[in-house]
């Protein structure tokens, strides 16, 4: 698992489309969205660098997850595009660790340039306001609201292959982003902003940034039977039903793999 | 390594049938699968690599049966599969191509890969081309790369399928060359529908038809079956109707034709020497279609 991991990464992060696709997207955001600005033009209130921190990582959600989707796209089924897949399957190495190699490989590698904005964001926080604690709350920030929701994306490409090729994955996954993660719900039937919604809502109001009490997030809208309060607790369950949705999707694609050998 | 496939049946999703009862013994040393196209050859050899499942029967590498879950790995870490279309990751070195196979293939100790790696770069003459990314390569190299990914784990049993279509015939010789040394104490299995390089590297050899076994023996007896029926006319008019014309060589008396054929096709007729292909030729007229 481990030497999958080390080459999927290695080969993900040298591909030049990685980074100039997640450039051009970063360049769209700091045009539309203050984001280098301290106080990023959003009516926050303190000013803490844990407020920061969650408004960073909530205006990074919006647009760069689009490109990480479209960046794994392809990887799944590289192996047996380029015809490797012959001589991988012939080693004694299961293909167990090696599907979760590459998708930790991928997935760790399609993240970094997200990683590099935001921990960017977090640098200058720091420096420019002397509050070295915004470096911590970064860390917990990005491993607590966006990890989760990057490993069950990551997940969803892997499985997303198997039904469709690369680039019509990528327009669906376009399509996906904004109607499952972003759309107010009361526009429409939506799983934005829901448990199963990849934006960590449920961790930057009910972690990280807690809203006032009585305050609710959004109005009413369909589907609210998915959308329970915001609260520590759904926090957490947010958190385990990102990686139980991973877990799921990924054994789909190696039992869709084991039926091929048959 | 010996090799016992007791009738083993492969069915594809439709019903296609690549292999049809097959037993076969397979013994150490430098072993020829003959076949045409699509007559079972590939298959057979995904299978005995562990990279499909046959539909029933059984196959036992070196004691252990590679259609189970543990047969499987075991036969895998004593094997090297060169893949007919092998392909690489062109945006790899190949010195860092083999490091990663040979780390899926087991070799996690640093110094002995990276000794394993330059080791078969050379044995392979790609010594040069070692830090060169794979999508800059020929065929012919590709191919070199493919057989030392094969090598990394030294194993005991080597399984080479369509090694030297594509290549110069240069390149051919030089990866027949190869392969007969690696031989050896291994069991090199080299599929191929080229009867040259079967009849240059191996003594023993089976062929394929339709899924079937048609021949198992040695290159001499396969030879022999085209005793008495190899011909050459030679001719200005048109070739012979009477059995399958192997060559055709201009010269200055006409045209001169090969011929295999069960009776003579010509009146000036005379017979010939048969080769291997000829014997190969005069099988594969008598397996039923």
């Amino acid at each position: 698992m481990i030497a999958t991991l080390r080459y999927e990464f290695l080969m993900q992060i040298r591909r030049p489309s990685l980074w100039i696709v997640y450039g051009l997207v970063f360049a769209l955001l700091l045009i539309t969205m203050p984001f280098w600005s301290l106080d990023m033009g959003l009516p926050l209130e303190g000013g803490t660098a844990r407020q920061d921190m969650t408004t960073a990582a909530m205006i990074l959600i919006t647009l760069l997850p689009v490109v990480y989707g479209c960046m794994l796209a392809d990887r799944p089924g590289r192996d047996r595009l380029l015809h490797v897949d012959g001589v991988l399957d012939a080693t004694p190495t299961s293909g167990t660790a090696r599907l979760l190699g590459k998708w930790a490989g991928v997935c760790l590698a399609t993240a970094v340039p997200f990683a590099i904005a935001y921990f960017g964001r977090a640098v200058l926080w720091a420096v420019t306001e002397g509050d070295p604690a915004a470096l911590g709350w970064a860390v917990v920030t990005f491993l607590a609201m966006i990890v989760p929701g990057l490993l069950f994306l990551g997940a969803l490409a892997f499985a997303g292959s198997l039904v469709m090729p690369s680039i019509m994955f990528r327009v669906v996954f376009v399509a996906y982003w904004f109607w499952g993660n972003l759309i107010p719900p009361n526009t429409m039937p939506t799983l934005a902003h829901t448990i199963f919604s990849a934006t960590g809502d449920y961790v930057r109001w009910g972690l990280l940034h807690p809203l006032p009490s009585g305050m609710v997030a959004y109005g009413e809208a369909t589907l609210d039977v998915l959308r329970p309060a915001h609260s520590p607790a759904t926090a957490w369950l947010w958190i385990a039903v990102m990686i139980a949705l991973a877990a799921v999707l990924l054994s789909v694609v190696r039992l869709h793999a084991l039926r091929r050998e048959s | 390594m010996r090799i016992d496939v007791t009738g083993l049946t492969k069915t594809y999703k439709g019903g296609v049938r690549a292999l049809d009862d097959l037993t076969l013994t397979i013994p150490t040393g430098m072993y020829g699968l003959l076949g045409a196209n699509g007559a079972g050859k590939t298959t057979l050899l995904r299978i005995l690599a562990g990279l499909l499942h046959p539909t029933e029967g059984r196959v036992v590498i070196g004691g252990h049966d590679v259609t189970t879950q543990e047969g499987k790995p075991a036969v895998q870490r004593k094997l090297g599969y060169l893949p007919q279309n092998l392909g690489v990751y062109p945006d790899l070195t190949a010195r860092a191509f083999l490091d990663y196979i040979a780390l899926l293939k087991g070799l996690h100790n640093r110094s002995g890969r990276r000794r394993r790696v330059t080791e078969l770069l050379e044995v392979v003459a790609l010594t040069d081309a070692a830090d060169r990314r794979l999508k800059g390569f020929s065929g012919g190299m590709l191919r070199r790369v493919g057989i030392a990914q094969a090598l990394l784990a030294d194993p005991e049993l080597l399984i080479v399928d369509e090694p030297t279509t594509g290549l110069d015939p240069e390149e051919r010789i030089r990866f027949r060359t190869l392969l007969s040394r690696l031989a050896g104490d291994r069991t090199v299995l080299l599929s191929t529908h080229i009867v040259d390089d079967v009849a240059q590297t191996c003594r023993t050899l089976a062929v394929l038809a339709n899924g079937r076994l048609a021949f198992q023996g040695s290159v001499t007896d396969l030879v022999s079956v085209a005793n008495g029926r190899v011909w050459t006319v030679t001719t200005n008019g048109p070739p012979p109707t009477e059995g399958r014309v192997v060559s055709a060589l201009p010269e200055a008396a006409g045209m001169r034709y090969r011929v295999v054929s069960r009776q003579s096709p010509d009146l000036s007729a005379k017979p010939a020497e048969p080769t291997l292909e000829d014997g190969y030729l005069a099988l594969m007229d008598q397996v039923p279609v």
